[in-house]
């Protein structure tokens, strides 16, 4: 296989994993992530296969039960923002004219904002649950790459293809939907994978922060309450470093798998003739 | 029969300083049931607008477009969608035609289902039907179009727009994006599918010996206004106005005479007729 | 023919590696380009005309595979250093690209692309230079030359951008011009005004490869034609002999297919070059083909004078 494909391969594995890992968490752990068991700080044995925290609870559980956070954070965000993204390139890119212009001025105004300090205040002052979160960042980040789709809109919009389907008698929702669509999908991936990783990232910060959700096991969490009690210090490894590896390789997979999208956009649909 | 009356179609450009490109100038003339009309000109003469402009795939801003007895231009845009199936359009590119991501059959049953017409089965029985008629091989149907050489993509462009057996046809430089010999097998196509179908053609073309082929009558175009309109033969071997002169290549000149309002059209011969100040200044051909 | 050939191609395979195998452009071409004439490389797509006169320049991709010889005025351009092939390329043989659209970089004027030609190989600087260009737009037939030169490419014409590509090829008075499809897309009016210009360039004592698929734009140009099919040469001779009573079938089926002679399509498409058919490469298509066709490659064989053919019809033995 060559190395693009085992690239691929173990991408598609990892996050196919995680998400399996964050599915299954209530079978897998071998402990519930808030209890108390045992002795804290003690380091990986048989019982405890990364040791206990301060609370003495379980790392690995809750190492476990953190996958959930993170994908759901990752995944129904990225969702959220590339149903939006998408539908208004789209609309945008096929109507033109006063709804483009809208739309792009609409735009204009929505990128300026920052989403990592919004997010904040907001989290601050409000304490939302995790799912509010996510939604949240799906709709501050559809903004992102709407005018990537919009491009490729335009030039599909003028197709002969699609006038001719015009043409034929279809209406604007049927060609926007089966001819449009199509041909922005591949973007629309490389949109999601990137802005699922891109929300995972914001979460785990978000939780280092602290101001997440507390009645859910983050990652980010365990790695501020980690470093804030001198775990680094004390060399509690097993206690500070988990968490970081887990989303720097499902942070890995995602930005690979991105990689391979943007290569499916190009070569296939170009014929060279001599 | 098709009846075109003073289309107009103009562009506006320019943010500060607003210019009008006369697209299309005032375009009349008929087709009858059957008949073949071929459009030549230079590029940029107008004559794919004048073909969008007739199909309201560009809105004209003036004029009439009458189809077998209906007004097409006051055709709101749902009654215009479902007219549709009866005036098509070829265009020049096929590859571009042909949505690079559905099989071939897909996009030569997508007008039966867009327009409904009939079940699964039906439908599926009519592809086959089509596809045989425009000499393509079944096992062509899964493939799609970048695996296709040009010739057989417009077959499958022509099996489409025959799904919805048109009236009339605009066939926008068809084949000047092929080979000569495969140009001879689509052409030959589209004469013989014109006849059997029962269609009227408005067959544009930059190409005089294509044109010859295929029209029975020809008009010219210059600039958005139609210069010299007549039987093919008559244009093209006793051309009157000056411009069609020099398309043929015989002497005459590619200057075109300003517009100042209403020109006339003057019937040189029967059923000929070229543009007035041609007439006026008696330029009568030599016969060739 | 008693002259030294100006050019002479012996032997020329080209070859692109591709995912779905080798695709044999050009298999085994030998062609010759006499001094002051015109000769004419008529085919279709896919025939491997444009590939020739690419690989004459060395211009194709890196990991194209090239065999044979390409003899200019002696020397074998195959085997050149690329710095002297440097000085060829313009110099010695100018060529027109397909595609004029894209042949122009739109961000400079037409005139500094042209002089960019004549300083590259003939040093001459800025004014200079730029009087040069002026003086080739002006020979190519642009009207107000002095005010085009400084337009951009947008701003011409396709008609006049292909003069301006011929301008180009012709800055530095290269003794071969080769022309690929340099009618392409123009309109009968246009392409007749190129036609006349490219009869005026032939009389300046150079030769024109000229390459098309536009039969009608050699009749009056060529002195000789040759019939490309499938990566090679099956026809090649005078270009009355060979445009008015063509030896090869193919040849003739080509010219009964022109709307004017009667618009009778060759049945069949173009063969893959990948695996091209055994035998003659026409014979799926020919109507007077017979067993031997088909399991026998056919040579060049001489049918006239100076007119040969690449059929078993007249390779007997």
């Amino acid at each position: 296989m060559s190395r693009k494909r085992v690239i691929l391969a173990a991408s598609f594995g990892i996050v196919f994993t995680y998400c399996a890992v964050a599915l299954l968490a209530p079978v897998i752990a071998p402990y519930d992530p808030h209890a108390i068991t045992g002795a804290p700080l003690s380091p990986p044995d048989e019982d405890h296969l990364l040791g206990t925290n301060d609370l003495a609870q379980d790392v690995f559980s809750r190492l476990i039960w953190g996958t959930r956070a993170t994908l759901l954070l990752g995944f129904i965000g990225a969702t959220i923002a590339v149903a939006i993204g998408t539908a208004a390139g789209i609309v945008s890119g096929y109507y033109g004219g006063l709804i483009d212009e809208a739309v792009m001025r609409i735009l204009d105004v929505a990128m300026t904002i920052p989403i990592f300090p919004l997010l904040l205040i907001f989290t601050t002052f409000f304490r939302p649950k995790i799912y509010l979160i996510a939604i949240l960042m799906g709709l501050l980040g559809s903004f992102q790459g709407v005018r990537v789709i919009r491009s490729q809109v335009l030039s599909l919009a003028v197709a002969d293809f699609v006038v001719g389907t015009r043409a034929l008698g279809a209406g604007d929702g049927y060609i926007m939907a089966r001819h449009i669509l199509p041909g922005v999908l591949p973007l629309a991936g490389v949109k999601f994978v990137t802005s699922a990783q891109h929300f995972m990232l914001i979460g785990i910060g978000l939780g280092f922060l602290g101001i997440t959700d507390p009645s859910v096991v983050d990652w980010g969490q365990m790695i501020n309450r980690a470093s804030q009690n001198g775990a680094m210090v004390l060399g509690l490894w097993w206690w500070l470093i988990p968490p970081g590896l887990a989303v720097t390789l499902i942070s890995l997979a995602l930005a690979w798998l991105g990689y391979a999208c943007e290569d499916e956009i190009n070569p296939r649909l170009r014929v060279m003739r001599i | 029969m098709i009846e075109v009356s003073n289309i107009r179609t103009y562009f506006t450009t320019g943010f500060i300083h607003r210019r009008v490109v006369r697209a299309v100038d005032d375009v009349s003339f008929q087709i009858e049931g059957g008949e073949t009309l071929g459009l030549v000109g230079e590029s940029g003469c107008g004559k794919t607008t004048l073909g969008r402009s007739i199909l309201r795939l560009i809105e004209p801003d003036e004029g009439r477009v009458v189809v077998s007895g209906t007004d097409v231009t006051a055709l709101s845009r749902k009654d215009l969608r479902r007219f549709r199936p009866r005036m098509q359009m070829i265009f020049q590119d096929a590859y571009a035609s042909l949505n690079p991501r559905m099989r071939v059959s897909e996009s030569i049953s997508e007008p039966l289902n867009i327009h409904r017409m009939g079940s699964r089965a039906d439908i599926d029985r009519r592809v086959r039907e089509l596809i045989d008629e425009v000499g393509l091989n079944e096992e062509l149907l899964n493939r799609r179009p970048y695996e296709l050489s040009g010739g057989q993509n417009q077959r499958v462009v022509l099996a489409r727009i025959l799904a919805l057996k048109p009236e009339f046809i605009v066939a926008d430089e068809p084949t000047s994006a092929l080979d000569v010999s495969v140009q001879a097998q689509i052409l030959n196509l589209i004469r013989d599918l014109g006849q059997e179908y029962d269609m009227s053609c408005l067959y544009i073309s930059h190409d005089l010996g294509v044109i010859r082929a295929m029209s029975n009558r020809v008009a010219v175009m210059l600039e958005g206004r139609i210069v010299e309109i007549g039987r093919a033969t008559d244009v093209l071997d006793r051309p009157c106005h000056p411009y069609t002169r020099r398309l043929v290549g015989a002497p005459g000149s590619l200057e075109s005479t300003p517009f100042t309002g209403a020109l006339d059209m003057v019937e040189e011969r029967p059923g000929h007729w070229v543009e007035e100040t041609a007439a006026r200044q008696g330029a009568h051909p030599p016969e060739r | 023919m008693t002259d030294e050939a100006l050019l002479e191609v012996r032997g020329l395979k080209v070859g692109f590696p591709t995912p779905d195998g080798l695709v044999r452009a050009s298999d085994t071409v030998d062609l010759r380009v006499y001094p002051q004439e015109t000769l004419g490389l008529i085919g279709e797509t896919g025939s491997g005309k444009t590939v020739l006169g690419m690989a004459i320049l060395r211009l194709l991709q890196p990991n194209t595979i090239i065999e044979g010889e390409i003899r200019y005025r002696g020397r074998d351009l195959l085997t050149l250093p690329e710095d002297d092939m440097r000085k060829v390329r313009g110099r010695e043989i100018g060529i027109v690209l397909q595609n004029s659209g894209t042949s122009l970089n739109p961000v400079y004027t037409v005139g500094t692309q042209i002089a960019e030609a004549v300083t590259l190989h003939q040093g001459l600087n800025g004014p200079d230079a730029w009087q040069r260009a002026v003086e080739l737009l002006d020979t190519v037939g642009i009207p107000d030359p002095v005010r085009m030169a400084g337009e951009y490419p947008h701003q011409f014409s396709g008609g006049m951008r292909e003069r301006a590509l011929i301008a180009t090829a012709l800055a530095c008075r290269p003794t071969l011009l080769i022309a690929d499809e340099p009618t392409k897309g123009l309109d009968a009016v246009t392409k007749r005004g190129i036609i006349d210009l490219f009869s005026e360039i032939d009389r300046d004592h150079r030769s024109v490869l000229f390459i098309t698929h536009d039969i009608e734009t050699v009749e009056d140009l060529a002195t000789r034609v040759a019939v490309m099919y499938a990566g090679e040469i099956v026809e090649v001779g005078g270009a009355k002999e060979v445009l008015g009573d063509p030896a090869h079938p193919y040849t003739r089926g080509l010219l009964a297919s022109l709307p004017e002679r009667g618009m009778q399509p060759i049945p069949g498409s173009a063969p893959s070059l990948i695996t091209p058919p055994p035998g003659c490469r026409f014979s799926p298509r020919c109507g007077r083909a017979c067993g031997d066709c088909r399991s026998e490659h056919p040579g060049l064989v001489e049918v006239g004078p100076g007119h040969y053919a690449r059929c078993m019809l007249y390779d007997r033995g």
